[in-house]
């Protein structure tokens, strides 16, 4: 379906999570509020933050190299380019060939990779602890998010996004089956780790010595903070769009009609919606691990994820 | 009839239990009442003897509840035996004094129970039903272990326990395994897991699965049997255990474990090249078996944990004579028989010599043959027993398995076996010979007290030498009809 | 609805062994006995969703016995053991919590293997769930070997009964209804044994380590 309108309409898909990712980040935080008896910022305030940011000027420290300037572009970059990938609203499309799960899992490490450079680059010690935590966790995750994607692989019988979401929608009672929510388990797990909620990691936290992604990125100032801020943003609408697209994917527009693509934005954004609602509650409910605990959880999203796939294996 | 002899058997006991449980009565009485009741249920034994050499009762294709044939005879017979010693010398029974009022109850009603256990699980006919009869003894017995409250023995009970149940959970895996394997293949299924059943059906039950059936059933029964790498618990549990009850563990509880072994075994090797894997797997691990507890009788510093320790010893020999084909069955059931006299006797006077030396040290007992001449003459004749020294039955037995051995083909692992037992027989003369030979400790009463509670291990080193000096028609015949009954 | 059966049966199955990874997660003994009892009540779903599949009365039965022995009875005797004897932590077990998951996981791959002439013979709808169960059988085995408390490897050995009992189940469709009877008295006659010697040993050690059981050797 390589045509002009599929090209746009995917271009399109990308552009539209971009701009709504702020928004959902914006939900989480004031759904979060009201739970702690909080009224919390209104919900377009991420919005506020990036205008306010994009004005300021950018102070680099005399120890950066090109690694640091260079860093943010690579992070959002990549994690626009998964935008691009994932199936958001319609399925299959023109960029389905290179739709892969494994090249969507390794395109958001490389963001991963190029901020946690960053963040050892002008040498502060902040820096280098986020780095060195966030790498950790990273690849730790690595095989658990591997082999829940092997998982709904085997499901489908192909590792491309568009392939999968389509066999879910085509078989409804696979959504059902054990491979499958194991799979959704440890996905579940692998996401709060690569997008630094809770129990992982706190992203409201003003210690330093708490903090992951937040240490990384402390010496970012300006757009280049706007960059980095919304490329996490993002990365977490592209989890939660995975979570709602390949395991509960119906509402996925199948064609390029008007219709059929109006009820998928629909679909999407109400998905979004109880997702980030449902995500915002069990933050408020766990409390953060401890740093030399976290390897247990993702060990636990592991044998998930080793579960998911033996049982995907036994009831092809 | 028949009904008349199971009750004969199994009630005595039942009713020495409930005595014991509603504490009725003087002790003293209780104890004359259990005491005939058990001659009784040895009567009852031999009568079943006698039935089994005619063929085995009910008619081998019933599907009633209780079957028994040849195998089960023997092994009922040596368990009424030795369980009507134990309950009759231990606490609560006719010749033990000095037990607390609480201590006599809890041993005769649980004991009473344990051997009830045992008779049920070698005289019913069901699979299954066998398995929760060999469950209950680890159960009732765990209690006892600990019934002289001390560190050694609550620790003791503890690792009985739960190994014992976690081998025994195996064993039931096994069993559940070999069941899926005869259910599906025979379509029906409710099918009863009855013994004639499944040799019936075993020529064609997958061999795969019901070789791992048995691997998982030999781990299982193989821990209650004491047989190596699961025997960690036989050391601490006999040795700390009170004697009749180690008499009882040590004798017969491995022979009833060895009769589930030897069951499974029969029927395994009915299945295409089942024969092959059993003889393998039950040649490793009776090898393993002699040889640990050949090794480490060498060092042992506890006279009751050199009894345990032979025990592990004898019934990897068992287990080795299973290996070794027909032949190698008969001697293994022989020796089965022969270990529970020899072993029981010896725990038993163990008792004695605890109560009077007050200390379970090798080397704290000395001149057993100055101070206590009778309890030490049948001492020796015990430890001379289960060195495998004529004129006692052991030697037989053991002659027999090793020749089975090597006209079996299997030349290296008898010949292992024979200098293993050669070890085992230095490590056990060695520290006989200390605690019979030489003066007595001081402040230890000399001279012979309660010279008739002698009289049933009187009468099992006699039993011995009459299986030592020839095989009697009776037992003769009834183990070749266990062995002909393996192959049908 | 042959399918259904079958998703249903591998989805219980994996919800039981779930609970015993959870068991292998934490590290409290409150939460070892609520994971029992959330696996024994899964357990007795299963049972009752084979008997409606499978058309077995018995099984609702033995599904109903399940949940008043282990769903109900034996946590609530556990929970005053553990209270009564004060332990509520599990003291650093032998194998850290990582690396315990990770060796679970290995055992369930390890059971599928093992679990293979049985997969290729079993024609139920329910196969699907065999080496699930048999891998329960293996993480059980370890959690025993790998406990520091006596009362831990006492709910690793419930656990290891509650696999043999799903393999009972999904293999077989439950064994007939006299053995299940006593295998179940069975079960509850081990566990008052067990927490009597439990509670001697808590008299004579003071403690429920199991590295102060270890005077008897050699």
């Amino acid at each position: 379906m390589f045509n002009t309108l599929g090209v746009v309409v995917e271009i399109a898909q990308a552009l539209l999570a971009l701009a709504v990712a702020p928004l959902l980040v914006g939900l989480i935080r004031w759904v979060k509020a009201r739970l702690q008896n909080r009224r919390g910022a209104p919900v377009w305030q991420p919005y506020a933050e990036l205008r306010k940011l994009f004005g300021k000027d950018t102070i680099v420290s005399s120890n950066a190299s090109w690694i640091f300037r260079a860093a943010p572009f690579v992070v959002f970059g990549s994690t626009v380019v998964v935008a691009l990938l994932v199936p958001v609203f319609v399925t299959p499309l023109p960029f389905n060939q290179v739709a892969d799960l494994f090249a969507l899992v390794y395109l958001l490490l490389l963001g991963t990779f190029a901020l946690a450079l960053g963040g050892l680059d002008p040498g502060s010690a902040f820096g280098g602890m986020g780095a060195s935590r966030e790498m950790t966790i990273a690849s730790l995750s690595e095989p658990a998010i591997a082999l829940a994607m092997l998982s709904l692989a085997l499901g489908a019988g192909s590792t491309n996004l568009g392939e999968i979401a389509a066999r879910t929608i085509a078989h409804p009672t696979d959504a059902l089956s054990p491979g499958h929510i194991l799979a959704f388990a440890a996905l579940f797990i692998v996401m709060l780790a690569e997008t630094g909620r809770l129990p992982v990691d706190n992203p409201a936290t003003h210690l330093e010595l708490t903090m992951i992604h937040e240490a990384m990125v402390l010496e970012y100032s300006g757009p280049a903070l706007a960059l980095v801020e919304w490329a996490s943003w993002l990365k977490l609408t592209v989890f939660l769009t995975l979570a709602a697209n390949l395991f509960v994917p119906w509402g996925l527009a199948t064609s390029l009609a008007a219709g059929a693509i109006a009820m998928a934005v629909a679909a999407t954004v109400a998905k979004l919606v109880v997702l980030a609602i449902g995500l915002a509650v069990f933050e408020t409910r766990v409390a953060k691990l401890r740093l030399f605990r976290v390897p247990e959880l993702l060990a636990v999203s592991f044998v998930l994820g080793l579960l998911a796939v033996t049982s995907s294996f036994s009831l092809r | 009839m028949d009904t008349l002899l199971l009750w004969a058997l199994a009630g005595p006991f039942a009713i020495s239990a409930a005595l014991a449980a509603a504490g009725v009565g003087d002790h003293r009485v209780v104890g004359w009442i259990g005491a005939v009741g058990r001659a009784i249920a040895v009567a009852a034994a031999a009568g079943f003897w006698m039935r089994a050499m005619g063929g085995a009762w009910p008619a081998p294709d019933a599907n009633g509840l209780f079957r028994v044939d040849a195998l089960s005879a023997l092994v009922a017979g040596c368990v009424a035996l030795v369980g009507a010693m134990s309950m009759t010398l231990g606490p609560g029974g006719l010749w033990a004094e000095g037990d607390s009022p609480a201590a006599r109850r809890t041993f005769q009603a649980y004991g009473n129970l344990f051997v009830l256990a045992m008779l049920l699980a070698v005289t019913v006919n069901n699979v299954a039903l066998m398995w929760v009869a060999v469950e209950a003894t680890t159960i009732t017995s765990a209690l006892l272990v600990p019934l002289h409250r001390s560190k050694a023995s609550v620790e003791a009970s503890w690792k009985y326990l739960l190994i014992g149940s976690v081998g025994i959970a195996l064993a039931f895996a096994g069993t559940v395994l070999a069941y899926f394997d005869l259910v599906t293949i025979t379509g029906q299924r409710q099918a009863p897991a009855t013994w004639a059943l499944l040799m019936h059906a075993a020529p064609t039950l997958d061999p795969g699965l019901l070789r791992l059936a048995f691997v998982f059933l030999l781990v299982g029964y193989g821990t209650k049997a004491g047989l190596a790498p699961m025997h960690t618990w036989l050391p601490d549990a006999h040795s700390e255990a009170p004697a009749p009850l180690s008499a009882m563990m040590s004798g017969v509880l491995l022979a009833v474990a060895q009769y589930a072994i030897l069951r499974w075994k029969a029927v395994v090797d009915l299945s295409p090249g089942g024969a092959a894997f059993t003889s393998q797997v039950l040649l490793a691990v009776g090898l393993l078996s002699v040889a640990v507890g050949a090794l480490s009788l060498v060092r042992q510093q506890s006279y009751k944990r050199l009894l345990a320790y032979s025990s592990v010893e004898h019934s990897g020999l068992v287990c080795l004579g299973l290996a070794f084909g027909p032949a190698g069955v008969f001697a293994s059931v022989l020796h089965m028989m022969n270990h529970a006299l020899a072993k029981s006797a010896s725990f038993l006077l163990s008792g004695r010599i605890l109560s009077r030396y007050g200390t379970t040290d090798v080397s704290g007992v000395t001149g057993l043959a100055r101070t206590m001449p009778a309890t030490g003459a049948l001492f020796a004749v015990g430890v001379l027993a289960l060195m495998g020294l004529p004129p006692f039955g052991l030697f037989v037995s053991e002659f027999l398995l090793f020749r089975a051995g090597f006209l079996s083909g299997h030349i290296w692992e008898t010949a292992a076996a024979l200098a293993l037992a050669g070890i085992g027989f230095v490590g056990l003369a060695s520290h006989a010979m200390g605690m019979l030979c030489g003066a007595g400790p001081a402040g230890v009463e000399v001279g012979e007290r309660g010279r008739w509670a002698l009289t049933p291990i009187v009468a099992c080193a006699l039993a011995l030498i009459a299986l030592g000096l020839m095989l009697p028609q009776f037992v003769g015949s009834l183990i070749g009809r266990i062995v002909e009954g393996m192959a049908a | 609805m042959d399918k259904l059966f079958s998703e249903v049966a591998v989805l219980g199955a994996s919800g039981v062994l779930l609970c015993a990874i959870l068991l292998v997660w934490r590290h409290h003994i409150d939460g070892y006995i609520t994971a029992f009892k959330w696996q024994s009540n899964v357990l007795a779903a299963l049972t009752a969703a084979v008997a409606y599949f499978g058309d077995d009365r018995d099984l609702y039965w033995v599904a109903a016995l399940m949940v008043a022995v282990k769903g109900v009875a034996i946590p609530r005797l556990l929970t005053r053991l553990a209270a009564r004897v004060g332990q509520h932590r599990e003291s650093s077990p032998l194998v850290s919590t990582a690396a315990s998951l990770v060796i679970c996981g290995l055992l369930i791959l390890l059971a599928y293997t093992a679990a293979r002439p049985l997969q290729a013979m079993a024609a139920a709808p329910t196969h699907g769930g065999i080496p699930l169960a048999i891998g329960l059988m293996f993480v059980s085995l370890f959690v025993i070997v790998s406990s520091k408390k006596a009362i831990s490897q006492v709910i690793g050995f419930l656990m290891l009964e509650n696999a043999i009992a799903l393999l009972a189940v999904l293999a077989t469709y439950g064994v007939p209804l006299v053995v299940e009877l006593g295998v179940f008295l069975d079960a509850l006659m081990g566990f008052l044994v067990m927490q009597i010697v439990l509670y001697d040993i808590h008299d004579t050690f003071n403690t429920l380590d199991v590295d102060a059981l270890s005077r008897l050797k050699h």
